[in-house]
């Protein structure tokens, strides 16, 4: 070849190189640098060429390993491979160096030139711990799993090691495996047909076998999970003697078996439930709606006239059936609400009309304690949905008790506003009003403050927890406040405008 | 001519009560405990209005008026379905029935021969 184009090809050998490539003369000043040099130190031809190797980049070639390998090696051998160097270099941090150097005489009087070749073996280095590492740790796992591991290599599945679980599993020493077949080792022979499995494993990179058969060397077979996994040169296959697993289902079969069961007998008794608060509350009422009736007709005098006696003591007789009516549908819908079995039949109800009805019922009471009602309703109420039976038990409960709780010549009040996506009721009173002791019991069944306004013969004590109740159900809340004795009472009470029940 | 009523429950003492206010508002009143003798009563008699309670021994009341319903002998007796079930399906049953009314229970002896007087009309 022309030595114009050899000469062309060696400066392109020397610029296309990977690796870092210096030239030194006999004074160890640099004569010639490549391209990889000044990219891989970040340094400018200007500082590099001609400058004492040492003085490179701010003396950080300065290195006693170096100045042992140029001054004493190389004079001495000519040439040195792989001369490792580690170093703190200031601008690229702790690195690790692999450096080639050959020493070039040029004939006699010539001074003799050397070539360094310098490779960054930092990270290389890095992945061979890491590697390594790995390694160790998989060995680790290897040895001390749990389950049996097979380590198999990928031509014909022919066992490569197996770990101390499989010995003590299957009763087969390591060297008692190596070079065979699973089935020599008590593995069922159609669970290793070799061509399928590495056309899965291929595929899938993992092969799961439930209940396999496993037959130890002693002859006793057991039963395994079996998982082969591909691991890039080999396939590593996990044996789990499934014992442990089996009894783990059974347990979770019989926590089933026995939850469906309970499951049964809840509905079962819940039906039992419904069921009696039905018949109770037919049984009850059944009775007492022929003392109603019967009463009712006498004391009208339909079928004839009554003295003033017979008047008085059959009337006393329709009070009191009454009130037990009364007292049976509280405590039947109180029992209801607390078992979480009573549902609401929702309607659209017009507050005004509901609230003449009601007034109309505690009329007579009214009129007969000269009471004056005050009644505030809203313009613009829009009509609400709910319960409608419910409501006015509500409405009636707290009217009959502000009532009954104010003395002759005293006023009650309704006042009934839309309140954003509610409307709000308030009954109000100038009676006896609650002391702030009895603020929370007013709310238990059947308390009662002996004042004269609690005659025995009236009210039942379930009224307002049971109103409450039941304006909760609908999703609204029911408060009261009082001043204290003597100075009124006033019950509010919110229900939402389409319904939000709880029911 | 007096009006004949069919009074038909079978508890006794609804029945006295419900033949009595009838008997006093000038009804002939006829009685039927249970549900077959009330079809068999209702198809002999022929009366002007049946009072009907809902749950029967035997059968239950909307049975009995959709039966009568079908009978072109008793198809256009009107019913008064007495009832102590508040319960919407309760009534959405009594609902489909031609001709015919719903009273709850407890009944309320004032109105109750009113409210059948006007039934008829």
């Amino acid at each position: 070849m022309a030595t114009a184009l050899i000469d062309q090809i060696s400066k392109g050998i020397v610029e296309t190189i990977h690796e870092s490539l210096l030239v030194l003369d006999s004074d160890l000043k640099v004569i010639l640098a490549n391209r990889s040099f000044f990219d891989s130190f970040e340094v400018t031809p200007e500082e590099t060429l001609g400058s004492f190797i040492y003085d490179l980049g701010n003396r950080q070639w300065d290195i006693l390993q170096l100045r042992e390998l140029l001054e004493n090696i190389i004079p001495e051998k000519a040439s040195f491979d792989n001369y490792s160097v580690e170093n703190d270099f200031p601008s690229l941090g702790r690195r690790t160096m692999l450096l080639n150097a050959r020493q070039i005489e040029q004939g006699a009087g010539e001074e003799r030139i050397i070539l360094l070749a310098i490779e960054d073996i930092t990270d290389r280095m890095k992945l061979e711990t890491m590697l390594r590492d790995s390694e160790i740790r998989y060995r680790h796992l290897f040895e001390t799993a749990d389950d049996g591991i097979l380590l198999l290599e990928k031509k014909e599945l022919k066992i490569r090691h197996v770990n101390p679980a499989i010995t003590a599993m299957l009763g087969y020493s390591d060297e008692e495996c190596v070079g065979k077949d699973m089935m020599d080792i008590g593995f069922p022979s159609n669970t290793v047909k070799v061509q399928e499995i590495l056309e899965s494993l291929d595929k899938e990179g993992i092969i799961h076998y439930k209940d396999i058969a496993v037959q130890k060397r002693t002859g006793q077979v057991i039963d395994t999970d079996i998982y082969m996994v591909d691991k890039a040169n080999l396939v590593q296959c996990n044996v789990r003697d499934v014992a442990e697993r089996k009894e783990i289902e059974a347990g979770l079969d019989k926590a089933h078996e026995e939850l469906k069961e309970l499951t049964t007998r809840l509905k079962l008794a819940d039906l039992a439930k419904s069921e009696f608060l039905a018949n109770m509350s037919h049984e009850l009422r059944t009775p007492l709606n022929s003392i109603i009736g019967f009463s009712e007709a006498l004391y009208d005098e339909t079928f004839g006239p009554l003295n003033e006696k017979q008047s008085h003591y059959v009337s006393n007789v329709l009070s009191s059936g009454k009130h037990l009516l009364l007292l049976i549908n509280q405590i039947l819908d109180m029992t209801k609400v607390e078992a979480g079995k009573m549902t609401l039949t929702l309607s659209s109800l017009h507050m005004k009309s509901l609230l003449n009805e009601i007034l109309l019922l505690v009329g007579d009471m009214v009129a007969k304690k000269k009471m004056e009602i005050l009644l505030e309703i809203g313009e613009d109420l829009p009509n609400i949905e709910a319960d409608d039976l419910k409501v006015k038990e509500i409405l009636y409960n707290l009217l009959s008790n502000a009532v009954k709780f104010t003395p002759e010549g005293g006023k009650i009040g309704v006042r009934v506003k839309k309140a954003d996506s509610e409307i709000e009721i308030v009954i109000w009173d100038t009676g006896v009003g609650i002391a702030s002791e009895n603020m929370q019991k007013i709310f238990e069944a059947f308390f009662r403050v002996d004042t004269p306004y609690s005659r025995i013969t009236e009210g039942t004590g379930l009224g307002l927890p049971l109103s409450q109740k039941l304006v909760e159900l609908h999703g609204g809340n029911l408060s009261v406040e009082s001043e204290g004795l003597n100075k009124g009472t006033l019950v509010r009470f919110t229900l939402p405008i389409t319904s939000r029940r709880v029911a | 001519m007096k009006k004949r009523a069919l009074v038909v429950d079978d508890n006794a003492n609804n029945l006295i009560l419900e033949t009595d206010l009838l008997d006093v508002a000038g009804f002939e009143v006829l009685l039927a405990g249970d549900a077959s003798s009330a079809i068999l009563i209702a198809r002999k008699q022929k009366p002007d209005i049946i009072i009907l309670d809902v749950r029967l021994p035997d059968m239950r009341g909307s049975e009995v008026a959709r039966i009568l319903r079908q009978d072109k002998e008793t198809r256009d007796i009107p019913i008064i379905f007495v009832t102590a079930s508040v319960t919407t399906e309760g009534r959405e049953e009594i609902k489909t029935i031609t001709n015919s009314l719903f009273i709850g229970k407890p009944i309320n002896t004032r109105t109750f021969a009113k409210e059948i007087i006007q039934f008829i009309k």
